[in-house]
């Protein structure tokens, strides 16, 4: 089997794939960057937003953090780092810049320390003695224009790792990982481990050879799930009316990830951290650091800001690698760049006039329905991004396939919408 | 060693610092050398260079604040007005040799002349001279530049109406 799939005569272009409003949409950022590679628990995987299928009035919105994790995994079994803060940044008049912030912080408890077991014994609920280690997060909801900073949820529960049939028997599970969505002034909240919801043949890496393997399959990922009221991220409040074509219409979207600036490590107790919080992780589109940004920026690429990305990295987008690759390798007959550079690529990025920059765009007027999020107006769960965006990166008028189309677990039609995470033990 | 003796080294370090400053700054620095022919591909080999010998500064000081012409691409899609214009540095070729893109700050009139000549073409090549006012250079983030009191020197005719 050949790698990559130039399926000659299929609908055509990327243009097509964007606007049909299918099974469509962005790639990914798993491990994208030398220095995050080496920071697993702050790597940013991936940025989802659509319409809440449950409520039009509402917008769910998934960030996803430290990427391909093994279910048997422990004894130490994944988490969200607590020196680390984790936001979902959200552009609502197009400017590129923060308007409002959503931030986690996380705790770490441990019940008892004289045991090397996550659980001492059969799990019935979510606060069950037994459940030796666990996180609790605060939620914080920031206007970066007015500086208010208000907390909507207190030491609430991370869901646990599903260790387990012996921990979690009789498919018991779900249900208490369920017990983990809290909701406070008409926001509603997760945060845990998941089913990764990316797929993709990562085969892609080894010269483009990809055959379809669904390398992503049986791997968890650590999610943070939103779901708010639409006139809590929308300008001035106010959903902009059906039809809009304000620059207020369409939200930006991109998650980060941060850490203090200074760790001293100590021979006799636990590390210190000092400083500023810097920013090691960010997304919004998938595959722009992951392929768009060559290896000499990719970390670069991590500590900047979308505002300033045409001034950064504006040159990488107007002369993208991929086309050149996939020509290269796979023969793949993507059309020489024009002379004026991939300006297709950076309307992509600047709808309804705002400016270009690496945030995931969703329209939020109000004619707008869970069935029209599909990248690149948000991106919904399902969406194959990875031949979205190699369609359009090659723009020879055939699709460019990997050859896997869909997540191995089904989404849920209620919150969180992230299917369970993979058992450890089966 | 007592805190006092600390105390006494920090001083003396921290006197002796103040000490080479002042001996290092009443001396005016010559002037740099204009550099009047240099390219955009000669900033970015020299930035290439940077990386490996960690010589930013050195980058910075040589070229921020040179008045420099020249030839760039201008999208429609990425210099809409006069307070948001960047324009390709390079011309489309291998891959791009460096992803940042010059913000132009231009001279009175100057954006109008820009779209004057650039009539309704979605790119147009332009040969530009201005200020290179700030040059952000680094270890830890990305390069960016930008141009003010931008003129145009050559660009396409006027459009036709």
């Amino acid at each position: 089997m050949n790698k990559l799939y130039p399926t000659l005569g299929a609908l055509s272009v990327g243009a097509a794939l964007l606007a049909s409003g299918g099974d469509t949409v962005i790639a990914s950022s798993h491990r994208e960057a030398p220095a995050i590679a080496e920071d697993q628990y702050v790597d940013n995987t991936d940025v989802y937003a659509f319409i809440s299928p449950q409520s039009p009035d509402r917008l769910v919105m998934v960030a996803n953090y430290v990427p391909l994790l093994i279910p048997a995994s422990g004894p130490n079994y994944y988490k969200f780092s607590a020196d680390a803060r984790y936001e979902v940044h959200v552009d609502n008049d197009g400017d590129a810049k923060d308007d409002i912030t959503y931030r986690w912080e996380f705790k770490d408890q441990i019940k008892n320390g004289n045991t090397f077991l996550y659980n001492t014994g059969v799990i019935n609920f979510l606060a069950d003695p037994d459940l030796n280690v666990t996180q609790t997060y605060d939620l914080f909801r920031i206007d970066e224009k007015s500086g208010k900073k208000t907390r909507i949820l207190h030491d609430a529960p991370v869901a646990p790792w599903n260790v387990g049939k012996r921990s979690f028997p009789n498919n018991t599970y779900e249900g208490i990982a369920l017990e983990a969505v809290k909701s406070s002034g008409g926001t509603s909240s997760f945060a845990g481990p998941r089913d990764e919801p990316f797929f993709v043949d990562l085969h892609v890496f080894d010269l483009l050879g990809v055959g379809g393997a669904p390398t992503t399959d049986g791997v968890n990922v650590m999610s943070l799930v939103l779901e708010v009221p639409i006139t809590d991220v929308a300008k001035d409040g106010k959903r902009p009316a059906a039809g809009s074509a304000d620059k207020s219409s369409v939200v930006g979207i991109h998650a980060s990830a941060s850490r203090p600036q200074v760790r001293v490590l100590r021979r006799t107790r636990d590390s210190d951290d000092y400083g500023n919080m810097i920013q090691v992780s960010r997304l919004g589109w998938p595959l722009i650091n992951e392929v768009i940004i060559p290896l000499r920026d990719k970390d670069k690429y991590n500590r900047s800001q979308p505002v300033d990305d045409v001034k950064n990295f504006g040159g990488y987008i107007l002369d993208p690698e991929v086309p050149k690759l996939l020509n290269l390798v796979l023969g793949a007959n993507c059309p020489a760049t024009a002379a004026g550079g991939r300006t297709d690529i950076v309307g992509l990025l600047s709808p309804m006039g705002t400016a270009a920059a690496d945030l995931l765009r969703i329209n939020i007027s109000q004619d707008q329905t869970n069935a029209q999020s599909h990248f690149p107006n948000g991106r919904a769960l399902a969406d194959d991004v990875t031949d979205t965006l190699l369609t359009v990166a090659c723009n020879n008028g055939a699709a460019i396939r990997d050859g896997v189309n869909a997540n191995d677990k089904p989404f849920t039609a209620t919150f969180p919408y992230l299917a369970s995470p993979a058992s450890g033990n089966p | 060693m007592n805190l006092h003796r600390i105390t006494l080294l920090l001083l003396l370090s921290v006197a002796a610092c103040s000490a080479e400053d002042r001996r290092s700054h009443p001396t005016p620095e010559p002037a740099l050398p204009r550099l009047a022919n240099a390219t955009q591909d000669d900033l970015a080999h020299e930035l290439e260079d940077a990386d490996r010998r960690g010589t930013w500064m050195e980058v910075r000081h040589r070229w921020q604040g040179q008045v420099l012409r020249w030839t760039v691409t201008r999208q429609r899609a990425l210099c809409r007005t006069a307070e948001a214009c960047n324009v390709a540095a390079f011309p489309v070729r291998t891959g791009a040799p460096a992803g940042w893109l010059p913000t132009l700050k231009f001279a009175p009139g100057q954006f109008t002349a820009l779209e004057a000549r650039c009539g309704d073409r979605e790119q147009c090549e332009l040969t530009v001279e201005g200020k290179l006012e700030k040059l952000s250079v680094s270890a830890e983030l990305p390069t960016n530049l930008e141009l003010t009191g931008v003129t145009l020197v050559d660009g396409p005719k006027l459009a036709r109406g």
